[in-house]
């Protein structure tokens, strides 16, 4: 199966170009599935205007669906009137209409004769029964149907729910959830046919919750966000922010879904739009679409709504200080045990939603999900929860916690009196997740991973608490770093450090580690187990040791707009350029030594006897920047978002980024004129620019064309080391040292000037702005030489090093690290 | 003042329509084709005229490079179908260019060198950026303060007039907003006809549906920059383009543009042997330097001078075309001048109709010498600021 299946579907259609369905056409061109995109035929005008108009709104929404500009231009506007036959290319379909079982079928009527023999048809509803929508589909069609449900937006959220029909052929479904793994990037979770199927169905019924406890305990929606939030590792929209981003409608759709279709669940009376719900939704206030719903911008003042009065008040309630001491407690247990021992109405709240999530999860795990592990990773993927219900419960004590959910069912405190399952409580049980799987209730066994070859390419795939967290044999390890293999001859290197910045101990240990890998290894990977692949530089002396619980996810923070993720990447880096106690004490020196130092290992990346290739997942800034630049190969996830910052903090990249810039610009020019090349380098450096996806770093010149873009960032090392094997298969030798790279000169540093001396008469950047830039354009040009003048790898480091700490004795570039130590933000002086 | 031997007329004033840069409808149209036809189109208006007699032609370019580089002047003329007898010159003074090319053709007529002359403009800024494809700047200019305004960009020379001339953001958009309307007013009007040579567009576009190339003629003649529409509220809403906290935006700033225009000029000698009609007479022109980083001012004085050389007094022009390269610019240079601005660019300025950069010389003599025999009126001007700090202006007598 493998690569063959995913190869099998080389054209697709999504059907209806509403936000999900363009979105996810999008997604396929990511991947580099042309699609045709259809929607009905507009009344006049041009005919395919609707899906037209979908794709061109594509470049208008933040986060970006397409991962290039230019990739909108692959999907294809097509309406259901004239472009039918179109279908017969298409390997794969995917209905993504309104939510109507009746237009489902109908429509599905329409097109099934001209579906290819061979096509896979698949429905994007998010909670329609897919066994109805099978019922009316033609036999032919009935092994050759499922739906699968992406997430809103399908670009960045993980999860891709798969859910048979109950003809569904399994060689189809291996198939399709093998290209959506390797194709599309998504983490696959097969489902079972039940309205919402898993994530919305927990996800929804912990909203549902939250309203019936902030109602009872009589807490403000503004109360409610400030606790659900990411003080409870939820997204930072929570609750009530994420209801207006998802739509009102959207949310009073599902839990309408619920209600019609879940009679017999237990919590069936909680299955209700509130009453203030139903009354924004009539007032014509959904949420964000419609910029107002349950909280709504005055000026420059944020409101919310009273459910009480109906009315929208000022939001300025808060979490009570002492239940966020509570929230602050690491460990889950001692947190659930103050949260019920405080007779603070938010702690009662949360220990109330808490307990009866839980309690759900138990009581329908065997009717929605094969196993545990499906059911936490559908949340977390779908939802942005860092950690899933059931590794909460057992990370909080598995029994003590039964305990509790079981007295307060008794006492009549939790939504329902349906007691807990017997499983939850049989003896021996202490949780669900172990070393041999996770627990399957239907078939009361211990469910270990899948065995669909695809996985085979995920050696360290997402894991859920209580999975054990190794990763291979180490070779080599400090504080700062480990160099470790699978068993084979590949070294894998991965950083220990916060946010895996790079201080002088990582590179000491990365220059140890080259060297055994020329002593005893094939080659070397860059890896971290979890992203970023590292945020820079820290130049203050040994690396803060990380102190979260690593987990290989870190798809909280896809919820996060990737620019202000990007921004904050910055700052962050600008923390760990710890730089200004070293000033103080007059080591200037020491500063100067460590960016030799710096230099020194990104070229022993690219020279060492050894192929070295660096496998990115998230961001790459700064020294990170650097160091993949000096790989022999980078593979990416497409989720890379890499630049050279320096400049946010004053500097200019000084661990080889300058020299790396000119040389690619020296390369692209191939002998012609090289202004043109230096220049688009010089304004990504200059600016501080990150790219937004793996392809728009290629176009910034930060990856290689033939630097490989990986979609499934579990499937990274696997590519990563792939790479290796071909590079060394090949007889590996280091790259030839180049002792004639042709620079721009004073000339061009003198256009560079031209430039930003109108930034500065304009008012858009300060007089250290100018300087930096100046600074950065000396670099960047050779020096003070004639145009054209040859150099060598060396001449250009030591122009870095001598530029970047010039700029560190400056008091302006002083001020700017201990302001944004101070304060977190970035100083403009 | 003048020793010159003898009068040069212009006896042939023609343009294109001018399009809008970089998306307009000469986008894709070589400028030194635009030059051939305003070339070809003036000796066709002077049927009587032995081409051949014709000495020299000067055209002037703003960034001679690339379609309009090498000699555009000599490419433009063989082009044209003039004879390989006739030589061709181009010349620079950025926005000045046209008007110089057609000074410095008068100029060898009046020394009795010569007695025919082709005076013309061409600029394409849809396919030749300002500044060129290749800017390469000298460091010097940084060694002094006094020459850092060379490096500045036009704008923010156009704000460092509005600043030191104290030009409010409000009539800068009220010029802009006028300059609108008289020129929407003059294309209704027909003002332009006189001048226009209108010109077909033959696109070439590659069909990928039908696998043939796509050949698609368009005739225009109609200037393409003037904005109906153009109101206060409008402008108001622009952000300012060189400076954050700046009052030169988009809307009170000329149109990048594309064109050429050519004028000829002839001797006494030349208009009686070859039986033509003298549209106007040279009278003189002047150019003056002035600050890099003030270069809009230039006009203010490049006019007083071109008027003391040829002893024309202020209030003797009638009609004066002062290029609006900024309503910035172009009010500090009325106001300094105390210029009446019912006088100044009665069918529209460069914020309306485009500034084809040295083209705009030409095209704009062209505008001056038919508009004042129109009108019946006597002396009109032709003045423009020049990048890096010039002025040049030229008089015409209207016969």
């Amino acid at each position: 199966m493998g690569s063959e299946a995913v190869g099998e579907i080389r054209r697709a259609a999504v059907l209806g170009a509403g936000v999900m369905g363009a979105q996810i056409a999008a997604h396929l061109v990511n991947a580099g599935v042309p699609v045709w995109l259809f929607d009905l035929p507009a009344k006049d005008g041009d005919r395919t205007g609707i899906a037209r108009r979908a794709i061109d709104g594509l470049a208008k929404l933040d986060p970006a669906p397409l991962a290039a500009p230019g990739l909108a231009a692959h999907i294809g506007a097509a309406n259901y009137d004239e472009h039918l036959d179109r279908l017969a290319e298409c390997d794969l379909v995917i209905e993504a209409i309104a939510e109507r079982l009746d237009w489902k079928r109908e429509l599905f009527a329409r097109i099934a004769p001209h579906l290819a023999p061979h096509a896979i048809l698949a429905s994007n509803t998010s909670g329609l029964s897919i066994s109805a929508l099978a019922a009316g589909l033609p036999d032919e069609l009935q092994s050759r149907f499922c739906g699968i449900h992406f997430f809103n937006p399908p670009r960045y959220m993980h999860l891709v729910e798969l859910i048979p029909a109950p003809a569904s052929a399994p060689a189809m479904l291996d198939a399709l959830e093998t290209f959506l793994t390797t194709a599309l990037g998504k983490g696959v979770i097969r489902a079972k046919d039940t309205p919402n199927f898993i994530a919305n169905r927990i996800g929804v019924f912990s909203i549902l919750a939250a309203f019936h406890h902030a109602h009872a305990l009589g807490l403000g929606f503004d109360e409610i966000d400030a606790l659900t939030g990411t003080r409870l590792g939820r997204p930072k929209s929570a609750t009530f922010r994420t209801a207006d981003v998802v739509g009102l409608d959207t949310l009073a759709h599902v839990i309408g879904t619920m209600q019609s279709g879940l009679p017999d669940d237990p919590w069936h009376a909680y299955f209700a739009a509130p009453e203030w719900l139903g009354a924004l939704i009539a007032s014509g206030a959904l949420g964000q679409k419609t910029r107002g719903g349950i909280y709504r911008k005055v000026g420059a003042t944020i409101t919310v709504l009273d459910p009480a009065t109906g009315a929208h008040r000022t939001a300025d309630r808060d979490i009570d200080p002492d239940v966020a001491e509570i929230l602050k407690l690491r460990d889950p247990h001692a947190r659930f045990a103050a949260l019920r021992a405080s007779p603070h109405p938010q702690a009662r709240f949360l220990w109330a939603v808490t307990r009866d999530t839980l309690h759900y999860c138990a009581v329908q795990l065997e009717h929605i999900a094969d196993n545990a592990r499906d059911l936490d990773l559908a949340v977390r993927w779908g939802f942005g929860w860092k950690d899933g219900p059931f590794e909460l419960w057992q990370a909080a004590g598995w029994r003590v916690v039964a305990g509790w959910i079981a007295d307060d069912i008794a006492a009549g405190r939790a939504m329902t009196n349906v007691p807990l399952p017997a499983w939850v409580t049989e003896p021996g049980r202490d949780g669900v997740h172990a070393a041999n799987g996770a627990f399957a209730p239907a078939d009361r066994v211990q469910r270990g991973r899948s065995t669909l070859p695809v996985y085979g390419r995920q050696a360290f795939p997402d894991r859920v608490f209580g999975e054990p967290a190794e990763f291979g044999t180490t070779l080599f390890e400090t504080d700062a770093l480990r160099l470790w293999t699978t068993g084979d001859d590949i070294g894998v290197v991965s950083f220990k450090s916060k946010m895996h910045s790079i201080g002088e101990d990582v590179l000491d240990a990365l220059g140890e580690a080259i060297e055994r890998a020329e002593r005893d290894l094939e080659g070397l990977v860059i890896w971290q187990t979890e992203p970023p692949f590292s945020v820079g530089a820290n130049l203050s002396g040994p690396s803060a040791p990380r102190a979260d619980r690593p987990k290989p996810s870190g798809l909280a923070s896809m919820w996060k707009k990737v620019r202000r993720e990007a921004e904050s990447a910055i700052l962050k880096a600008a923390h760990r350029l710890n730089v200004a106690d070293a000033l103080m004490a007059g080591r200037l020196e020491k500063v100067e030594g460590i960016v030799a130092h710096f230099q020194e290992t990104s070229q022993a990346l690219r020279y060492s006897r050894i192929p070295t290739v660096a496998a990115v997942d998230g961001m790459a800034l700064g020294g990170g920047c650097e160091f993949l630049m000096h790989c022999d190969r980078t593979v990416a996830t497409l989720e890379s978002y890499i630049g050279l910052v320096e400049v946010g903090v004053g500097l200019v990249p000084g661990g080889g980024g300058c020299k790396e810039l000119v040389m690619r610009a020296a390369a692209d020019a191939k002998g012609g004129d090289l202004f043109p090349f230096l220049r688009r380098y010089f304004e990504s450096a200059a600016t501080a620019k990150v790219s937004r996806s793996a392809f728009e770093a290629q176009a910034l010149g930060f990856l290689r064309a033939s630097d490989p873009v990986v979609m499934h960032r579990f499937e990274l090392l696997h590519v990563a080391k792939a790479e290796l094997r071909a590079l060394a298969a090949r007889g590996y030798r280091p790259p030839l040292p180049s002792h004639a790279i042709p620079v721009g000169g004073r000339t061009a540093r003198a256009t560079f000037t031209a430039h930003l001396t109108n930034l500065l008469a304009g008012g858009h950047i300060s007089e250290h702005d100018f300087r930096i830039g100046t600074t950065l354009a000396h670099v960047m040009t050779g020096g003070d030489v004639d145009a054209g003048s040859l150099v060598d790898e060396q001449w250009l480091l030591d122009l870095e090093r001598e530029a970047l700490i010039g700029l560190l004795a400056t008091e302006q570039t002083q001020a700017r690290i201990e302001h944004t130590l101070k304060t977190g933000k970035p100083l403009r002086n | 003042m003048s020793a010159k031997i003898q009068d040069a007329y212009i006896v042939a004033a023609v343009r294109t329509p001018v399009g809008k840069a970089p998306r307009g409808m000469f986008r894709d149209t070589r400028p030194d084709d635009l030059l051939a036809h305003v070339l070809r189109e003036a000796c066709a208006r002077l049927p009587s005229l032995d081409v051949a007699a014709i000495d020299d032609v000067v055209v002037g370019c703003a960034m001679p490079e690339a379609e309009q580089g090498m000699n555009v002047a000599r490419i433009g003329l063989l082009l044209a179908g003039l004879p390989q007898s006739v030589a061709g010159l181009t010349v620079n003074r950025f926005c000045a260019s046209g008007l110089q090319a057609v000074a410095q053709a008068a100029d060898r007529i009046r020394l009795g060198e010569v007695d025919v002359m082709i005076g013309a403009g061409a600029e394409s800024m849809s396919l030749i950026p300002m500044g060129g494809h290749h800017i390469a700047f000298n460091p010097a200019v940084f060694a002094r303060d006094e020459d850092r305004g060379i490096a500045f960009g036009m704008g923010m020379t156009a704000e460092n007039v509005a600043q030191r001339w104290r030009v409010s953001r409000e009539d800068q958009d009220a010029f802009a907003v006028e300059s609108h309307r008289r020129a929407l007013a003059a294309i209704e009007a027909g003002e332009f006809a006189d001048e226009i040579a209108p010109f077909e567009i033959e696109s070439r576009t590659p069909d990928l549906a039908t696998r043939h190339v796509s050949v698609q003629r368009r005739r225009v003649a109609v200037d393409e920059g003037p904005r109906p529409g153009t109101s206060m509220d409008g402008l108001a809403a622009l952000k300012p383009a060189f400076a954050v906290k700046g009052s030169v935006t988009a809307g009170n700033s000329s149109q990048t543009s594309d064109g050429a225009g050519a004028v000829i000029l002839a001797s006494g000698k030349a208009v009686r042997l070859y039986g033509l009609q003298p549209l106007a007479r040279f009278v003189g022109f002047a150019v003056a330097g002035v600050a890099p980083d003030v270069m809009g001012i230039g006009p203010v004085e490049a006019i007083p001078k071109v008027l003391r050389q040829t002893g024309i007094a202020q209030s003797a022009l009638d009609w004066i075309e002062l290029n609006e390269a900024f309503a910035a610019q172009s009010l500090a240079v009325m106001r300094t001048l105390d210029i009446d601005p019912a006088r100044v660019n009665p069918l529209g300025g460069a914020i309306a109709l485009g500034h084809p950069l040295g083209a705009t010389g030409a095209i704009r003599t062209a505008t001056l010498v038919h508009g004042l025999r129109r009108r019946k009126q006597k002396f009109g001007m032709v003045t423009m600021c020049v990048g890096t700090g010039m002025g040049a202006a030229a008089v015409f007598e209207a016969l």
